[in-house]
């Protein structure tokens, strides 16, 4: 009699271990067709981006039989598309070794040098965290009007970096609060200057915060439109030229889709190839 | 004490001079700029409140608060509820887990531009994807023009933004669930608290810090709304998309009346403080209570 309810305990615990399994495979492959189906129309993108504009009208799914290679020459020169990258680089690069420098450099003073002013100064460069571009984008411009300073790349990249500077700050500072300063202490012991110190020991514990923020700062430059369109006339970036090679008008996928692979396939690359970064930086302040 | 007073100064210089030429100045400026006439760049003569009774009575702006009220509601609901659930997955579903981030990551490194034009061409009517999907599935009948709609326009742009960042969200609520101590959950699983009972009464509480954030950036990232319904719709059909960037952008922009934009956006800025602080009051207080 002992035996009965122990056997039937065995079979339902293995039973509902079996259930686990097999729902758990269930999920595996509802979330990989989920997957899947956001990733449609990027595939989407892609394929038809290669056909004919009624190929891609009357079947955007299936691979190109006869890949229409013209497509991608076309856009490739109304694009300007190497200058338009060369531009794009200038400018993200410029913009994230102005922010890192100036951001880092204050964070570690407001961090060690804890005294009401930095605190407040702190909290004026966080509060710019809530301000919207276009509050500032009129003035913007006549700011750089004034300074000569439109169409250049000088211009724009004192803007992005500004624009970008309070979240750096808050991120540099909070990641220097976790550091103990004893490092810093010992470099000072031996003599070390304050511009010594922070070359040889306070950037490079900053190295991880910066990859991250270098990551934001590709994203946020790249992508954006607002700024090179109202800052910039003759000189343009990918994101920019995307728009103005399309603009408002109608147009042919034959046209549209190879500008927009164009357009994003540059920082598809840098996320496969920095994918552990990007991920990392995403989930900052959530994960341990 | 390494860095001194003086020095401290010295090493806060750079930042402060290049946030206080190229934002703060531009911010005061602005709020000034949105109290004259100025049309265009030349200066304007102050004119007191004028273009802010004026904005009260404005249909257009009224239309882009409600559309823009509309579409933060709309795209931090549904963002933060389907990124909770395939978090909720992906952390029990260890073999999937990258792949599945990584795909549902990808739209977020697209330019809101492309986005902007790759939907447009999805959303069709004639020969785009979505149609001859639903034609397959025998919905014809379903069909709408999205962004010709009025009815639909506002919600098919929201659907665009809510594809391209739940894989965002998504990643947040997942390292959240990552830093969770494992003790905690198999305590939970042996007491018996499975499914929805263990993440209503324990993973909820924990996942606190991540609402915070994912909650405040899509807040933030909705109430600004420009490039999408810029590219999209330009706001249209009968201002059912028009949102309080684009009208700032129109005005300022288009029609170069750069006061009256400016005193929407002031307007823009002022509401973003108000949603932001009294939602971090109360997800914050919400964090401390837990």
């Amino acid at each position: 009699m002992t035996t009965f309810p122990l056997h039937t305990a065995t079979v339902s615990r293995r039973s509902a271990r079996t259930r686990q399994r097999v729902s758990g495979l269930t999920a595996s492959v509802l979330l990989l067709a989920f997957a899947a189906l956001t990733l449609l129309p990027i595939y989407i993108m892609i394929v038809a981006s290669l056909k004919t504009g009624t190929d891609s009208e009357t079947n955007p799914f299936g691979l190109p039989l006869h890949p229409q290679w013209q497509n991608y020459v076309n856009a490739f020169q109304s694009m300007h598309y190497l200058q338009s990258v060369g531009n794009t680089l200038i400018i993200t690069l410029a913009t994230a070794i102005v922010t890192i420098f100036t951001a880092s450099l204050a964070a570690w003073a407001i961090v060690r040098y804890a005294r009401r002013w930095t605190r407040t100064a702190y909290q004026v460069f966080v509060a710019g965290l809530t301000i919207p571009v276009f509050v500032v984008i009129t003035p913007l411009y006549q700011v750089l009007q004034q300074l000569h300073l439109l169409d250049s790349y000088l211009g724009i990249v004192l803007a992005y970096s500004a624009l970008t500077l309070p979240f750096a700050v808050f991120f540099f500072a909070g990641f220097l609060r976790t550091v103990p300063p004893e490092l810093e202490e010992a470099a000072a012991v031996d003599g070390c200057g304050i511009l010594r110190t922070y070359w040889h020991i306070v950037l490079p514990l900053l190295r991880p915060a910066t990859a991250t923020l270098t990551i934001f700062i590709i994203l946020q430059v790249w992508n954006d439109l607002i700024l090179p369109l109202i800052l910039l006339s003759t000189k343009q970036t990918v994101t920019l030229s995307v728009y103005a090679t399309i603009g408002t008008h109608s147009f042919s996928t034959a046209q549209l889709l190879p500008t927009l692979v164009l357009g994003v396939v540059p920082l598809f690359i840098v996320f496969l190839a920095l994918q552990r970064h990007v991920v990392a930086g995403i989930s900052v302040g959530a994960g341990k | 004490m390494l860095i001194r007073g003086r020095s401290a100064l010295f090493l806060i210089l750079p930042a402060g001079i290049l946030f206080a030429v190229f934002m703060l100045y531009p911010l005061v400026r602005g709020i000034q700029l949105s109290f004259t006439n100025a049309i265009g760049p030349a200066g304007g003569t102050f004119v007191g409140f004028a273009n802010y009774i004026a904005m009260v009575t404005d249909p257009t702006v009224i239309r882009a608060l409600e559309n823009t009220l509309v579409y933060t509601v709309l795209v931090v609901v549904v963002q933060n509820a389907v990124a909770l659930l395939l978090a909720y997955w992906l952390f029990q579903l260890k073999r999937v887990r990258n792949i599945v981030r990584a795909s549902l990551l990808l739209p977020a490194m697209m330019a809101f531009v492309a986005v902007g034009y790759l939907w447009s061409f999805i959303y069709s009517p004639l020969g785009g994807p979505l149609d001859l999907v639903m034609d397959a599935l025998g919905l014809h009948g379903l069909e709408k023009i999205w962004l010709g709609d009025p009815q639909t326009a506002l919600l098919s742009i929201a659907f665009v933004y809510i594809w391209m960042y739940t894989g965002y969200a998504t990643t947040i609520y997942l390292a959240n669930y990552l830093a969770i101590s494992p003790s905690l959950l198999e305590a939970a699983q042996l007491d018996g608290a499975r499914g929805w009972t263990r993440f209503r009464t324990i993973d909820w509480r924990l996942l606190a810090p991540s609402l915070t954030i994912n909650i405040t950036l899509s807040v933030i990232g909705s109430l600004r709304v420009f490039d999408l319904p810029f590219i999209m719709t330009q706001g249209g059909p009968d201002n059912s998309t028009q949102t309080l960037s684009l009208d700032i952008y129109n005005n300022s922009f288009t029609n170069f009346q750069f006061a009256y934009g400016t005193a929407v956006a002031v307007a823009l800025l002022i509401l973003t403080v108000i949603v932001g602080v009294t939602q971090a009051t109360i997800l914050r207080r919400r964090e401390v209570d837990l």
